[in-house]
């Protein structure tokens, strides 16, 4: 099944496609009604039949995620969406929050009924003031209409969405970082277990959900989980917005089936690489991802499949680098942003990520010297799988990638001291 | 409480449900390391030193974190654990300053020694380290954020044990640091804690610092003498200076869990004050002459007994004090009370506002020893007087002889005028005390008497534990314990049958005559002290 921009982005194109009455033109809120005609139960089972899969990077199933919110519980639960997009490379989700915020509206909803919220917050990125503005303007009108507040549509259910804006800060996109900071305390992930839907917001069961997976739920209510889990491969189904961007001649927001391959979707969709110049290397989900060579991009883009090729799907946000790109440069790029956004609250990532930096600097400024590659190696391996959340991994990752499968780049940079590509067309 | 049956390394262990895998490991007798975690503040798992591999888990777990499971095995003699705990120890040296020769934490740093164990001894960091600028944070602790490992035990500390925020976590990454905010200080009264749970040198107390080398020092268990809770406390002294150079909580889960007072950790400069009273002294007709031990106690003995004999035992007024031990009380008893007869015996109070922090507080009566001292009898007999009464029948002329055996300014006995009075008319004022104090500068005699890390004995706090002090330092000058100086007095007066050698003989003597002690010896008291009889009323026997 094509999907081709019919489902998530159907109404983007069009004038005033972020208010109610162009949202509801189209159908909009229909699944609502539906979903509160039905026990939350059943939904959390159709989403779980669905296939559906979180579309903030870890790919985990979000019928399962709602599942694990206890029922028996006298305590209120809390639906939190994370608009914290925040990946390097990944653009995908400010669409829905600019164009169409009624549609994450809509998702937020059905999810809070769902797992039995009477609370949802939004928690946008800093940086996103406008998409925030838009996400307001949304919750009036869906308040005035009745969709948001008490008893809303008649089904004697209540709840309140409200906005959070971020201070900005990449960290806060972790979803216990997230609730960290709604809480009003510094973005840290916390330890885990006890994982938030146990104790999440104010100690409270808590689901945090990415925009773009809770902007898929309305459709799959409407249209039932079968026609959701017919989009895409069989554990990687639904349709999904790839971020192409980089060096391709038409960069932008592509929503196709899920496993999608990346060369079709940098060829044909992107129109290639300008001037017809090879790819040397793609991001394929963000910046945490380990980089693929040109040659290894004949996968299709899904959770298994790149995790399979040893890198990760992440957002599913390509990032294009032709061989104008000084691949040392992008590693220190890549490096500095995660230095720049941990936490420092635990010690691999804080004192890891800056000393990774220093020595691609130092790589890229022709200082670096043969060893520097292998304490840069070897610093990633202190850091995987030592920290406390995901961003320690997010940083070594990408650091290695690049490290391993462009040695002989990293290797000139030293030999030659100085950068082969005179810094290249990244910076 | 339900158990849990374990494996840490091979060994078998069974731990209480909820236990930690770091305390369960110390309890199978295997160490993992640990700077953040605090048994007695919240787990942050920050540090990652104490990451254990767990039998049938992927990736290491943090022991402060992850509770025990039953049938667990944890692992912490893998190659793997002993690369990440490498790996921490390089991370967090990469910045630090390696300034341990003029490091005052330098012998008793947790960092310093876990490099010497498990870290590399040489760094791969070939970069410019952070630096940061030395800062007075208040609290009296200095603080240098270069040899900081954000552990968190200090942003903890304040905000868990104290309750207040007063010292934070500001910026992030690797420009992380530790600050109070908008450059205020710390005020809260427990912040010296700090600097015994810093785990590195970044926080050093502005008293201790540059006193001495940790190793220089004698430490000794003892018992804070500054209010009725009965901290425990390590006294930190210099043998060849004979001095005290810190005082430092000593971890009793049954009074004080890890912490002590600001007070308490400060409280020992009175005993080093250079106008401490150093030998008996009497003052007659306006001069003051130094006087021999073996001259002024006969004296002495000789006018009391002479006041007893004109004017009947009710004409002495004996004011005790709750700042002496059992061991001293019970001897005031015997010597005044059973041996004198003298009916009036009493103790000052010495109140105080009561300070409540979240989870420590300062106790609001500022003798240590009061359930002792009224328990071992300094408390007025048949138709004796208390304290305020005795002042005002020596301000009347009725009691003619006044034995303090601790001084002090006059409103701690009375309204001052009539304690004034009271001290011009009595024909007889002895005052035993450490340092000159306006009751003692009325005095006929002033005898020097020692403080608590002068002399050994126990004082019982106010939950009712017995808890010994013991004798540190030296006696300067002509200073004497307080209990021998009670002991020779009731020699001279002929009313004590024998002397004891030690304190510890007198309180066998306490323990076969006051029910509320009977049974405990020094021995069962021990170093975390012992409660006295549950169902004693707080009444003085006889």
């Amino acid at each position: 099944m094509t999907v081709n921009g019919s489902v998530l982005l159907k109404t983007v194109h069009l004038p005033e496609s972020h208010t109610l009455a162009v949202y509801r033109k189209h159908g909009g809120y229909e699944a609502l009604a539906l979903a509160l005609q039905k026990q939350p139960d059943e939904i959390i089972d159709m989403v779980k039949r669905s296939g559906l899969r979180g579309r903030g990077g870890a790919g985990f199933p979000t019928g399962t995620k709602w599942g694990f919110v206890p029922k028996a519980t006298d305590k209120p639960k809390y639906m939190c969406v994370n608009a914290d997009e925040s990946e390097p490379g990944a653009f995908k989700d400010r669409i829905i929050c600019q164009k169409d915020p009624h549609q994450l509206l809509e998702g937020t909803l059905i999810g809070s009924y769902a797992i039995g919220a009477s609370r949802a917050y939004v928690y946008v990125r800093g940086e996103f003031a406008f998409e925030a503005g838009r996400i307001r303007e949304a919750i009036d009108e869906a308040r005035k209409a009745g969709l948001i507040g008490k008893n809303i549509l008649g089904s004697g259910w209540s709840c309140e969405v409200s906005v959070y804006l971020g201070a900005g800060a990449y960290i806060c996109g972790e979803e216990t970082g997230l609730i960290q900071s709604i809480e009003g305390k510094r973005g840290e992930p916390r330890l885990k277990p006890p994982f938030p839907a146990v104790v999440g917001l104010f100690g409270c069961p808590t689901v945090v959900n990415n925009v773009e997976t809770l902007a898929c739920v309305p459709h799959l209510v409407s249209r039932g989980w079968e026609w959701f889990a017919g989009i895409g491969t069989e554990r990687n189904t639904g349709p999904k917005l790839y971020g192409l961007s980089g060096h391709v001649n038409r960069p932008g927001i592509y929503e196709l089936p899920m496993g999608t391959p990346l060369r079709e979707l940098i060829e044909s969709h992107g129109g290639g690489v300008p001037g017809g110049r090879a790819v040397k290397g793609v991001i394929p989900g963000g910046a945490s991802c380990p980089v693929l060579r040109g040659d290894e991009i004949d996968v299709p883009m899904d959770f298994d499949s790149l995790t399979r090729a040893g890198s990760l799907f992440g957002t599913g946000t390509p990032i294009v680098m032709d061989d104008t790109t000084c691949m040392v440069r992008a590693a220190w790029i890549t490096a500095r942003f995660f230095a720049h956004e941990s936490c420092g609250q635990c010690t691999p990532c804080r004192e890891g990520c800056g000393w990774l930096e220093r020595i691609l600097v130092k790589i890229e400024r022709g200082q670096g010297e043969e060893r520097d590659l292998d304490v840069l190696l070897s610093v990633t391996d202190q850091i995987e799988g030592n920290t406390i959340c995901a961003l320690g991994d997010a940083a070594a990752w990408p650091a290695r990638g690049f490290a391993k499968k462009y040695r002989d780049e990293f290797l000139q940079h030293i030999r030659e001291k100085r950068c082969p590509l005179g810094g290249g067309s990244l910076h | 409480m339900a158990s849990v049956k374990l494996k840490v390394d091979g060994r078998e262990v069974v731990v209480e449900k909820g236990t930690n895998l770091i305390e369960a490991s110390k309890q199978a007798g295997v160490f993992v390391p640990s700077f953040c975690y605090h048994p007695g503040l919240p787990v942050v798992g920050v540090c990652r030193i104490c990451l254990c591999e767990v039998e049938g888990r992927p990736k290491l777990v943090a022991g402060c974190a992850t509770p025990v499971e039953e049938g667990m095995h944890i692992i912490t003699r893998s190659a793997k654990v002993a690369e990440a705990r490498r790996a921490v120890m390089e991370f967090l040296l990469i910045h630090h300053p390696l300034d341990c020769p003029s490091c005052d934490k330098g012998g008793e740093c947790t960092l310093q020694d876990y490099t010497i164990q498990m870290g590399p001894s040489r760094s791969r960091f070939t970069f410019e380290k952070n630096t940061w600028p030395e800062e007075d944070v208040g609290g009296k602790l200095i603080l240098n954020k270069n040899r900081c490992i954000l552990c968190l035990r200090c942003v903890n500390l304040c905000k868990d044990v104290a309750g207040v925020d007063e010292i934070a976590v500001l910026s992030r990454g690797e420009h992380t640091y530790i600050g109070t905010v908008d450059g205020r200080k710390i005020e809260n009264e427990l912040a010296g804690n700090i600097a015994d749970i810093c785990p590195v040198g970044a926080l050093t107390s502005k008293d201790f610092r540059f006193q001495s080398r940790p190793w220089e020092l004698k430490n000794t268990p003892s018992v804070c003498p500054l209010c009725s809770k009965g901290c425990n406390v390590v006294v930190g002294y210099h043998p060849r200076r004979n001095e005290i150079l810190r005082i430092t909580a000593r971890t009793n889960m049954d009074v004080n869990q890890w912490w002590i007072c600001d007070r308490g950790r400060g409280g020992f400069h009175f005993i080093h004050d250079p106008n401490r009273i150093v030998v008996p002294v009497q003052r007659a007709g306006g001069t003051a002459r130094t006087v021999a031990w073996n001259a002024a106690l006969p004296e002495i003995a000789r006018a009391l007994r002479g006041v007893v004999q004109r004017h009947g035992p009710a004409a002495v007024g004996v004011l005790g004090s709750a700042e002496l031990t059992n061991e001293e009380c019970y001897l005031t008893r015997a010597v005044f009370r059973d041996g004198l007869n003298v009916p009036n015996v009493d103790f000052p109070a010495r109140p105080q506002p009561e300070v409540t922090y979240a989870r420590f507080t300062i106790e609001g009566d500022q003798n240590p020893n009061t359930r002792g001292a009224r328990l071992c009898g300094v408390a007025p007999g048949p138709l004796g007087l208390g304290v305020n009464e005795m002042i005002r029948a020596a301000a009347a002329g009725t009691i003619r002889a006044l034995f303090f055996l601790r001084g002090g300014p006059l409103e701690r006995f009375g309204d001052p005028a009539i304690v004034e009075r009271a001290l011009r008319q009595a024909e007889l004022v002895v005052v035993l005390d450490l340092l000159p104090s306006p009751v003692s500068d009325r005095a006929h005699w002033v005898l020097p008497g020692v403080s608590f890390a002068e002399k050994d004995g126990t004082f019982t706090n106010s939950s009712g534990r017995v808890q010994r002090i013991r004798k540190v330092l030296t006696l300067r000058g002509d200073t004497r314990e307080d209990w021998r100086i009670l002991q020779d007095l009731g020699r001279a007066l002929h009313v004590l049958p024998s002397a004891d050698p030690d304190p510890e003989r007198i309180f066998i003597r306490l323990a076969q005559s006051i029910p509320a002690y009977s049974g405990l010896t020094y021995a069962s008291v021990g170093e975390l002290g012992a409660p006295i009889a549950p169902a004693t009323a707080d009444v003085a026997v006889g």
